[in-house]
């Protein structure tokens, strides 16, 4: 199975492998920096686990889970 | 004079804001973009020889047309042509804002490149080169920090400099390496067409599969967009990869090559202050309870501490209203001119608006302290899940709160804060639910009639009152986002926690007065025009010729009583006339009310001087001391001002009976009655649209008893409309549910843009607080509830029914492509 960002811990990093995504969400995804191979920390949840927190080149982002399911990652170690 | 027409550009957070008051000075004015509601700022300067007209493009992260941002942004650029595109970047956050900038280079527009907050990125230990970053775009970068007004002046001399040195500029090119090829193929299909803007530009915004650029192009080059899926298939099947997602690629790789070259880190590990911050603001456990305790502070400063500063200005707004009415005619006894009871209606109708004037401000000030602190991004954060769940967005939180999620709060500002909710769907929503919140206005209504109804259970009942708001307020977005939204556009929840900032006096200052000032221009004006429509719904057809002449008498046995017992008096020179009498009576009613409103003993000593001044004699009367006879004429002249009051009051009521407002109370009466509405309440209800004060104004002047002066308003409805409390709980929940006032209504218009969604907020509340009462009061009369019970019910259900609707399965998503499993490779 492939591992989405959804799945990935706090304080945990991973890399982009792929977007699942087409159109406005794809283009948004790319705008904001999911480009292939960037790396991504995991940096908190909110308060009701939804949505999530992430480090990305840089600048912290804060990304619905459903939208975060739709981004391949692989988990670094 | 020469002109150099400049357009500011950069992403969200990136200080442009700063930067625009900064160079422009406090020469700028906001008017919205044609045809949306994105607002354009526009500033001037004078620099040497030049006016420098700059325009603040809303701040995007892209350049693409895939938002309301991007696309005016664009269009602006294509339709305006500016002479030089000056491009603010955070210097602490560089890789990412370089993206963008390489597509501002890539239009061919000369560029200026402003490194703002270089403070904060020494802070953080990174070291900016900006002669290399120069060297290697081909463009000026100038270092900058705009809270503290560094750089302004260079900002200025290189707009110049440019502007002179346009001959020479040398366009600006990205190496698309694979892509290169198809760049200049469609290139080629350009030839033979003349347009103002760049070829390579439009090709890579044709293959990114840019709407904006597509549909111009296609007027002239037909199969253009074909020709470029037809290259997108060979790219695609060559590489496996797409243009859109090369093109990201390679621009955030070649900001990251820059990045690089031109960067030092030195403690790259370090934590930084926002880290620490958010380690408790966005705190498991202390996140929410922070954020209503900021949430509380908002409301407590703004609303209440504003409403009592209200009370320093309303005698200024009072003073108005008195000097507008010592200027108009004076009454002659119940005679009153139809200009001087429209001037003070029109000044009751302004003053009613500007009395929020302080509120507002406070308001908007704190408001932009949040937005410059970097807070709202993270209360959209905390609170999202919550609202997602009833189509609203995470965003919603502070237009909610300030509609007046506590005790009372104005749709006024609430509906206007919904500006930056970035999801399309989740903002109309939030538009449209905002005037249901607890509006503070209608406060003194509630207290009215529970007051007459209701005095033992007051506590219980307000509570009930201020908290079922916000479940009705869910229950109709998810309503909404359900049914009439459902094929709105919706947004990727994709938002940017930026660092905290300390925001700048100036900037705060200057966005709280434009914010109050757009307010004035477009509510106020509006809510005037609309108080002369129901000045004369109220006035026409006026008094039947019987019913004149039955006051006429009236008023003639009240003056022959008056003249009888003062015959003997030996002032009596001084009111043997009518005339006298009546110029009399005027300046004793306007003695009280100017004293009325003297807060200090100065200015009541001020009123006295005056009143003094103006008729020695008449000021006897007011002031009789030991002087027996002028005291014989002080008391009959209280008699006779009451007496006046009394008869002008039954005057004004039979007219709003008579009135086209009254006849349409009359008229929706068959269908109200099931709710337990009366006529009366009908026209209370209808004048409340104009201002919710107006209301209890309408309903006190109806009730008021005519006989037992002393008798307060609550008192006398209780005892003179006949109704029973399960009455008043059916009026009450129609007042939760009803329209806001015209205000609100006008920036719904405003914000949702268009007339019909006015249309919409006014009547669907109306015909659902009908239907509702209307239930509410049947059932109640058959199964024969007392109020509380009514309350109770009505409560509980809509509590329950939120709750469920919570539960219930939502549609987050409305864009194209969103769960397609098929892998595209970036």
């Amino acid at each position: 199975m492939k591992k989405t960002l959804d799945m990935v811990q706090k304080g945990r990093r991973a890399r982009v492998r792929g977007l699942c995504a087409k159109g406005k969400l794809l283009h948004k995804l790319l705008d904001m920096g999911f480009v292939n191979n960037v790396e991504i920390e995991v940096i908190r949840e909110a308060p009701l686990f939804d949505p999530m927190e992430l480090k990305i080149h840089n600048y912290h982002l804060s990304v619905r889970r459903s939208e975060a399911h739709l981004i391949e990652i692989e988990e670094q170690e | 004079m020469k002109k150099i027409k400049v357009a500011l550009a950069g992403q969200p957070n990136c200080g442009k804001s700063t930067i625009f008051n900064m160079v422009s000075g406090i020469e700028q004015h906001i008017a919205n973009y044609p045809g949306v509601t994105v607002d354009k700022k526009v500033g001037f300067f004078k620099y040497e020889e030049y006016k420098v007209e700059m325009v603040d493009l809303p701040g995007t992260y892209s350049f693409s047309s895939y938002s309301l941002e991007e696309r005016t942004a664009k269009e602006f650029i294509i339709d305006e042509s500016p002479d030089i595109i000056v491009n603010v970047i955070d210097a602490s956050n560089l890789k990412r804002n370089l993206y963008l900038t390489f597509q501002l280079l890539e239009i061919g527009i000369p560029v200026i490149v402003v490194l703002n907050m270089m403070d904060v990125a020494k802070r953080r230990g990174i070291e900016v080169d900006s002669k290399k970053i120069a060297f290697m775009l081909h463009c000026p970068v100038i270092e900058a920090i705009g809270s503290r007004g560094v750089g302004g002046e260079e900002v200025m001399k290189s707009i110049i400099a440019t502007h002179e040195n346009r001959e020479n500029y040398e366009e600006f090119k990205i190496n698309y390496e694979e892509l290169e090829p198809h760049i200049s193929l469609i290139e080629k299909e350009f030839e033979g067409t003349t347009s103002n803007l760049k070829k390579r530009w439009q090709a890579i915004k044709v293959l990114e599969g840019d709407t904006t650029i597509i549909e111009r192009l296609k007027q002239n080059i037909p199969n253009i967009e074909e020709t470029a899926k037809q290259e997108e298939r060979i790219f695609h099947e060559r590489y496996d990869r797409d243009f859109p997602s090369f093109l990201a690629s390679v621009r955030y790789e070649s900001a990251d090559i820059i990045c690089h070259k031109s960067l030092v880190e030195k403690n790259i590990k370090k934590e930084t202050w926002t880290d620490k911050a958010d380690k408790i603001l966005l705190n498991r456990y202390l996140a929410i309870p922070i954020l209503i305790f900021i949430m509380f502070l908002v409301y407590e400063i703004s609303i209440v501490w504003g409403y009592k500063l209200t009370d320093y200005t309303w005698p200024l707004l009072a003073a108005i209203k008195n000097f507008v009415v010592d200027i108009l005619p004076s009454a002659d006894i119940i005679d009153v001119p139809m200009i001087t009871d429209f001037g003070i209606w029109m000044v009751n109708s302004a003053n009613a608006l500007m009395n929020y004037i302080p509120i507002f401000f406070i308001l908007f000030a704190l408001i932009a302290i949040m937005e410059d602190v970097g807070y709202m991004p993270r209360m959209a954060f905390i609170l999202d899940r919550v609202f997602r769940k009833f189509g609203l967005h995470g965003q919603s939180t502070l237009p909610l709160v300030l509609g007046g999620a506590m005790v009372g709060g104005c749709a006024v500002p609430g509906v206007m804060a919904t500006k930056g909710i970035a999801d399309e769907r989740a903002r109309m929503a939030t538009i449209l639910t905002v005037p249901y919140m607890n509006c503070l206005a209608k406060v003194p209504f509630y207290t009215l009639i529970l007051g007459a109804f209701f005095k033992p259970d007051m506590a219980l009942m307000m509570f009930f009152i201020s908290t079922v708001t916000l479940f009705i307020a869910l229950i109709v977005a998810k309503i909404f986002t359900s049914t009439i939204l459902k094929t709105r556009e919706t947004a990727p929840f994709l938002m940017e926690l930026p660092p905290y900032h300390i925001p700048t006096f100036k900037g705060v200052i200057i966005r709280a007065t434009q914010r109050v000032w757009v307010y004035i221009k477009k509510v106020v004006t509006i809510v005037l025009a609309v108080a002369i429509i129901l000045f004369a719904m109220l006035q026409f057809p006026g008094l039947s010729v019987e019913s004149q002449a039955k006051y006429d008498a009236q008023v003639e046995t009240m003056l022959q009583k008056f003249d009888k017992k003062l015959e003997t008096n030996s002032y009596y020179k001084e009111i043997d006339t009518r005339e006298e009498v009546s110029s009399l009576l005027n300046y004793y009613d306007a003695y009280r009310a100017k004293r009325m409103v003297a807060t200090s003993k100065e200015s009541a000593k001020a009123v006295d001087e005056e009143y003094l001044e103006r008729s020695a004699i008449y000021y006897k009367f007011l002031k009789p001391k030991s002087d027996k006879d002028a005291k014989t004429i002080n008391k009959n002249l209280r008699k006779l001002s009451k007496e006046r009051k009394r008869i002008l009051r039954n005057v004004k009521n039979e007219k709003i009976e008579n009135s086209l407002l009254g006849m349409t109370g009359k008229f929706v009466e068959p269908v109200t009655q099931y709710a337990g509405f009366d006529w009366k309440i009908n026209v209370a209800f209808l004048s409340s649209f104009a201002a919710r004060e107006s209301a209890v104004a309408t309903l006190g002047s109806i009730y008021e008893n005519n006989k037992a002066d002393g008798m307060r308003a609550e008192e006398a409805m209780a005892l003179n409309s006949g109704y029973t409390p399960l009455h008043a709980i059916a009026i009450i929940i129609f007042m939760i549910l009803t329209p806001p006032c015209i205000a609100t209504m006008i920036v719904v218009k405003i914000q949702a843009g268009s007339y019909r969604w006015m249309i919409f907020a006014i009547f669907f509340p109306v015909i659902l607080g009908i239907i509702i009462s209307s239930l509410v009061f049947s059932l109640g009369s058959s199964y024969q509830w007392s109020g509380i019970e009514a309350m109770s019910y009505f409560y509980f259900t809509v509590v329950l029914l939120a709750l469920i609707l919570g539960l219930f399965p939502h549609r987050s998503k409305n864009w194209k492509g969103g769960i397609e499993i098929q892998n595209n490779n970036v």
